[in-house]
């Protein structure tokens, strides 16, 4: 439901009543009018000038104003009763109104009187908000000024005092610190970390830790995962075969781009152009992976041409999507119904990203090999040593010696020969080479003809590299390239990247965007909850020179940020979404979390940064795969236990915990995780072994750490899990389970020592097996409470 | 929209905290379906079952896939001509503007080396390759005049399941779910089975959720190893072990529910406990050593084994219990002759052999069950086979290549007609004459059988209303009884 009078932002109001247009000022077309225009009209009388129902386009008053077909004027300003819109919108008879029985949209009568009141007053159109470029306004006044602690607050203050709401208090030091530990690094605090806080009663005790979580490694990785959701990332190219891609080191770039704070506007350069930088680097040239992410099709009887187009129409839609929030896909085949990307604009974007050499090869040229020069220097060293003894073994074989001492000597030869090429193998496998973007050579360059209808089979006129003129143009002076390209997409002059980026950011820490299609800024998208908020933190993102720390410190160290999330009665009722952050963000952990999680509260995580994926416990059969003799082998030592982003991904057959937890396949980008709630997701926390080793590392824990009295290590149990001190009986009922599970254990040995060490391993030194087999039962709960799977 | 879910727990909550009534809440959420469609279930539970948008044939689907496509020429579709030009060059006309996956050079046509006869009163003429489907065949629609845009399985399974030929979008039983939620809370809605010791070409995103919440997704029940993944207690837990615990998790859930005021607290609560049932109900289900030994004769299953034999027992069993969709695949149909494991005179016999007894079974046994009225069963592969034989690389067996123009899938109850044959195709085989269906048509088809109009379901994903027939698609109504 649209909020019809003021405020004019999505959503709220949503239960209290709306005042109605009439009652209220002037509307407004962006709030009141394009959304109703763009969910029933547009479809047909649209942007798509090749549809245009009977010569007639709604989306601009030139358009709507013109005659039509029949000579009628869809609007006549001012008129209402003269405008054929109005006539055929409020119509009941079926042949006559407005839209066609057949689309099942029937406009309400407050639509109606919106669109008539909206003519009456002038018609004005205005562009859609997000195609003007955001402005920093003033903060609003507020009330209650103490309140506030930034720019942020202002404006989620002035909000909710407008709809006669309050904020939160202040979440609890423990609750905020596990919060704010899991926003920037994905892990829970440990107990030393809480404590450390709970001690230090400064005024700056909370931002000395959110710089700490800043600098900390685990950072880079905790947002790493989001980027490589949008990078569609994975170890596998995807289609039948889905063979294995050594592309690794982009997802290690991702990292150490985060951590190092890289600005936005660099790491989206690097990684669309970054071999057409001057002097582009080792890292550049691995950054441009990115878009070596799409699949590559290896199957028999394919056309290669086929599938690189594929590719291309899938590094358009990303790019746009990415940082522009435009679904500009629909205009592949067509112009856009609902947003301003012709169908020829769109194959302006395809012309930007049509000219490198990648060709849906089966061995992804052209690729990159990571590494130091003298690493590099070496492995050619060794290759030229084995074309020697090659060399030395043909030449050898030719002369055809079939004594005894020639054999002999022909046998020397094959194992110098063979020790040769295993040096030489054994230096390339530290040098893994990754798939990367490369232009071809200008005699060489493709000429971009818009796909008819889609189909690169059916090519229509040549398009010039372009971006649609709705969203501006390239700086002048820049190359009409990707690498201009690239640079127009971080310019200040573009309407939507920074918006989208910070709404991506804010979506991370709140749970829902301030525009909640965080994929979608369009006409179609809901408006934004806080328009100037929205603007504010874009132009504040620019201004810090695109730094994602600055930002997220700037949300984390908001009043905002920092409001408890219990709920508040007066409050559900009104917005039980929270979409006017009355209270602080609660949702469930995304499935990478919860699996660091679990690993860390029980001591077993692995802090091993970077390299190859790994391959941690996976239940036998999910890689069952046609046309393919790969299997899954266990990874040893550590990597077992490495953060979740390491783990293999495979795009036909995806982790399964992952999967039961929201995540994408990665087979295209995913801007947004929908969360569910599901029995199955129960079955893995509770069943699944990685989160049974878990609770057994946990279990060990307590005992080691946790004191003697059984109570206390109840306690240090949902320390370790929830970050907090146990509250209202919590360690008093963990106690009765304890008892009670010790009992059945001290009569059940073999399954006392079952569940205390499969999988983890052996008892450790002077501790019984009933006894952890109940602690582990203990920690196997607490692992799955609400408050340990969500974000409190 | 997206909302979808998440406001149905916020619907939950106004259930759980009765503070509001149960009426209209999330009910415009099913976005595309009419509000009126789903006033009748309003409920909050996304797998909840949601009433159609019109009065349906079937209530359920069991959908066989043959995966690599099995060759119609060879079974269902007879073309005495074939068999007279055997050996000869095909005519040029059918290698013009093509592509294939293997053929190369002119290849020569493959007359099938199959008996065809009529069967039933019908008399529907099929090969003596399935003699057990003869005595169902009164009971199934046959349609001759299938046709597919994609020619390679992965894109072609796809584009049958999800109406496009690249990973992305939901499948057809995510979709079923999506509109219909399912009858049995303790069962998944949408249950994929999997025998031939493969996965199908398309991957999981053949029975994938898409965009569409990943509740959706097929849930995989497997004949080895846990059925559902991780439905097993840890080793050392037993039953009695899991309800302790979970009474525990319980009540200090309902603490944190009460301490924090979220709803969503609430309906985790209530999955963990149907987690419990379904830790009993799907072992139990997949449990077929307790049925009798005449079923085991009829289907010839052997409990324990991975088969499509069992599987197709296991989807008797699974739709009885309110099962929305049960999705079956069975690798080895891709019949190219390249050697003995999968030819034309070896292989495709034995597979039938495998296939055709459990098939007949499970329309004879939703039949006697009165479950055939209301359960649609469809067979297909993914697209045809040629006409020619494909002898790559000069093989000296028989096999036929990839063919998008015509295939032959079946189906039978759920409303469709019985004894009946849709579509015909050129006497070559090699086009359709008369009636083709479209894949898109299908799926409209299937759809309209559950009772939903496929222009109706539809799911807001970046800006637009997506549904399973892409923008298009006919009901063949000619099909419908």
């Amino acid at each position: 439901m649209l909020g019809v009078g003021v405020p004019r932002t999505s959503e709220p109001s949503s239960n209290a009543a709306s005042p109605s247009p009439t009652a209220a000022g002037p509307v407004d077309f962006n709030a009141d009018i394009r959304p109703i225009l763009s969910n029933n009209c547009f479809k047909c009388h649209g942007p798509d000038e090749a549809k245009a129902e009977g010569g007639l386009r709604l989306d601009t008053l030139e358009h709507a104003t013109a005659p039509t077909k029949k000579n009628h004027r869809a609007i006549v300003p001012g008129k209402p009763g003269e405008s054929e819109l109005i006539k055929r919108v409020a119509s009941k008879d079926d042949d006559v109104r407005m839209p066609p029985p057949e689309m099942h949209k029937t406009l309400t009568p407050a639509e109606v009187a919106t669109l008539s009141k909206w003519i009456e007053e002038g018609a004005a159109y205005k562009p859609h908000w997000s195609l003007v470029p955001p402005v920093r306004g003033e903060s609003p006044a507020v009330k209650n000024t103490a309140w506030c602690r930034s720019f942020i607050d202002a404006h989620v203050l002035a909000r909710l005092e407008k709809e006669g709401l309050s904020p939160s208090p202040e979440a609890d030091k423990e609750t905020l610190l596990r919060r704010v530990s899991l926003d920037l690094t994905g892990l829970p605090p440990s107990p030393k970390e809480i404590d450390d806080f709970l001690a230090d009663t400064s005024d700056a005790a909370y931002e000395r830790v959110v710089d700490r979580l800043l600098a900390s490694d685990a950072y880079g990785e905790r947002w790493a995962r989001l980027w490589l959701d949008l990078a569609r990332f994975a170890d596998t190219k995807g289609y039948e075969k889905d063979d294995r891609r050594t592309i690794w080191p982009y997802r290690d770039w991702v990292i150490r781009a985060f951590n190092s704070d890289m600005p936005f506007d660099r790491f989206t350069v690097a990684q669309i152009a970054g071999d057409l930088l001057d002097n582009s680097s080792d890292d550049d040239l691995i950054a441009t992976a990115f878009h070596r992410n799409t699949m590559n099709n290896d199957e028999g009887g394919t056309d290669d041409e086929e599938f690189r187009s594929a590719a291309v129409v899938d590094r358009v839609n990303t790019t746009m999507q990415v940082w522009m929030g435009v679904t500009a896909g629909c205009a592949q085949c067509h112009s856009h119904k609902y947003d301003p990307i012709s169908h020829r604009e769109y194959f302006g974007l395809y012309a930007f990203l049509n000219q490198t050499q990648d060709a849906d090869q089966p061995d992804e040229s052209p690729t990159f090999m990571v590494g130091s020069a003298e690493d590099k220097a070496k492995l050619a060293a060794l290759d030229a040593s084995l074309r020697d003894r090659e060399a030395e073994l043909a030449a050898y074989v030719a002369k055809n010696d079939t004594t005894d001492a020639g054999k002999a000597e022909a046998d020397r030869l094959t194992k110098a020969r063979d020790a040769a090429r295993a040096e030489a193998d054994a230096q390339r496998a530290k040098l893994p080479s990754l798939p990367i973007f490369r232009d071809l050579p200008p005699e060489k360059r493709r000429t971009t003809k818009i796909h008819l209808k889609g189909s690169f089979l059916t090519q229509g006129d040549p398009v010039e590299p372009g971006v649609p003129a709705a969203y501006g143009d390239l700086r002048e002076g820049e190359p009409r390239n990707r690498l201009g390209f690239a640079r127009w997409l971080v310019d200040r002059s573009n309407p939507l990247t920074a918006r989208v980026a910070v709404n991506r950011c804010w979506e991370q820490f709140f749970g829902t965007g301030l525009v909640e299609t965080v994929e979608d800024f369009g006409s179609q998208a809901p408006l934004p909850t806080h328009p100037a908020l929205l603007d504010a933190l874009a132009v504040d993102f620019m201004d810090h020179a695109w730094s994602m720390k600055q930002l997220c410190k700037s949300i984390v160290t908001s009043a905002t940020y920092r409001q408890s999330s219990r709920a508040r009665a007066e409050c559900m009722e009104r917005d039980a979404r929270n979409r006017l952050l009355w209270r602080g963000p609660r949702f469930r952990l995304d499935a990478e979390m919860l699996r660091d999680s679990a690993l860390s509260a029980a001591g077993l995580l692995s802090r091993k940064l970077y390299g190859p994926s790994v391959f941690p416990r996976q239940p036998d059969g999910i890689w069952a795969m046609p046309y393919s003799g790969d299997s899954w082998v266990l990874s040893a030592g550590e990597d077992r236990f490495r953060r979740a982003l390491y783990t293999f991904f495979r795009r036909t057959a995806p982790y399964p915990s992952m999967m039961t937890f929201d995540a994408g396949s990665r087979e295209s980008c995913l801007p947004r995780r929908i969360r569910t709630n599901t029995p199955l997701q129960a079955l893995t926390t509770l069943n699944d072994p990685v989160f049974v080793e878990a609770a057994q590392g946990v279990a060990r824990r307590a005992v080691r750490e946790g004191g003697s009295d059984p109570k206390s290590r109840a306690a240090y149990i949902i320390k370790l899990c929830i970050g907090r001190a146990q509250r209202d009986g919590e360690a008093e009922r963990l106690l009765s389970l304890y008892e009670g599970e010790i009992a059945h254990y001290r009569a059940n040995n073999d399954n006392a020592i079952k569940m205390a060490t499969d999988p983890l391993g052996p008892l450790p030194e002077g501790m019984n097996a009933p006894e952890l087999a109940a602690w582990t039962v203990v920690a196997n709960v607490v692992l799955n409470l609400d408050e340990t799977l969500t974000k409190n | 929209m997206n909302l979808f879910h998440e406001k149905s727990h916020a619907t939950t909550r106004r259930h759980f905290l009765g503070k509001f009534g149960l009426g209209a809440l999330a009910l415009s959420l099913l976005d595309g379906r009419a509000a009126s469609a789903a006033l009748s279930g309003a409920t909050s539970d996304p797998m909840a079952p949601r009433a159609p948008h019109f009065v349906p044939r079937a209530k359920r689907v069991i959908y066989l896939h043959m995966a690599g496509s099995p060759p119609q020429q060879d079974l269902f579709d007879h073309k005495p001509k074939l068999a007279e030009l055997n050996g000869q060059p095909c005519p040029d006309s059918f290698l013009q503007m093509e592509r294939f996956a293997f053929i190369k050079g002119h290849p020569t046509i493959l007359g099938s080396p199959y008996k065809f006869a009529p069967h039933g009163q019908a008399g529907i003429t099929t090969s003596e390759l399935l003699p057990h489907f003869h005595s169902i065949s009164d009971d199934v629609t046959l349609v001759n005049s299938m046709f597919t845009d994609q020619f390679n399985h992965a894109p072609a399974q796809l584009f049958l399941y999800t109406g496009a030929p690249r990973p992305e979008r939901p499948s057809m039983g995510a979709w079923a779910t999506y509109g219909l939620g399912t009858d049995n809370s303790d069962l998944p809605g949408f249950v994929v089975l999997v025998s031939g010791g493969r996965q199908p070409d398309g991957g999981k995103a053949t029975f994938g959720s898409g965009w569409l919440p990943s509740v959706y997704q097929g849930v995989q029940c497997r004949t080895v190893g846990d059925p559902v993944l991780y439905v097993s207690d840890p080793p050392g837990m037993d039953r009695a072990g899991r309800r302790r615990s979970l009474d525990a998790l319980r009540d200090l859930n309902e603490k944190q529910a009460a301490y924090f005021g979220d709803d969503e607290t609430l309906t985790r609560i209530s999955q963990y406990e149907l987690a419990f049932r379904m830790q009993v109900s799907v072992p139990d289900v997949m449990d077929i050593s307790k049925e009798p030994p005449e079923v085991h004769e009829m289907y010839g299953t052997a409990p324990g084994k991975q088969s499509l034999a069992n599987n197709c027992l296991l989807a008797r069993r699974l739709v009885e219990r309110g099962v929305r969709f049960v999705q079956i695949f069975d690798w080895g149909w891709d019949i190219h002759g390249t050697g003995p494991s999968d030819d034309l005179i070896t292989h495709l016999p034995a597979k039938c052999k495998e296939m055709d007894r459990p098939v007949a079974a499970l329309i004879k046994d939703l039949k006697q069950r009165g479950l055939l009225d209301d359960t649609l069963v469809v067979f297909s592969g993914e697209f045809g086979r040629t006409a020619m034989n494909e002898a790559r690389n000069g093989s000296t067996f028989l096999g036929r290549d990839h063919h998008p123009h015509c295939f032959s899938i079946w189906m039978a109850g759920g409303g469709v007609k019985r004894g009946y044959v849709h579509g015909a195709t050129d006497e070559l085989g090699y086009r359709i004459t008369k009636d083709p269906v479209h894949i898109h048509d299908l799926q409209a088809t299937i759809l309209h059988i559950l009772g939903m109009d496929h222009e109706r379901l539809t799911y807001r994903f970046q800006g637009r209303d997506f549904r399973l027939t892409d923008v298009h698609g006919k009901v063949v109504k000619a099909l419908l009884a």
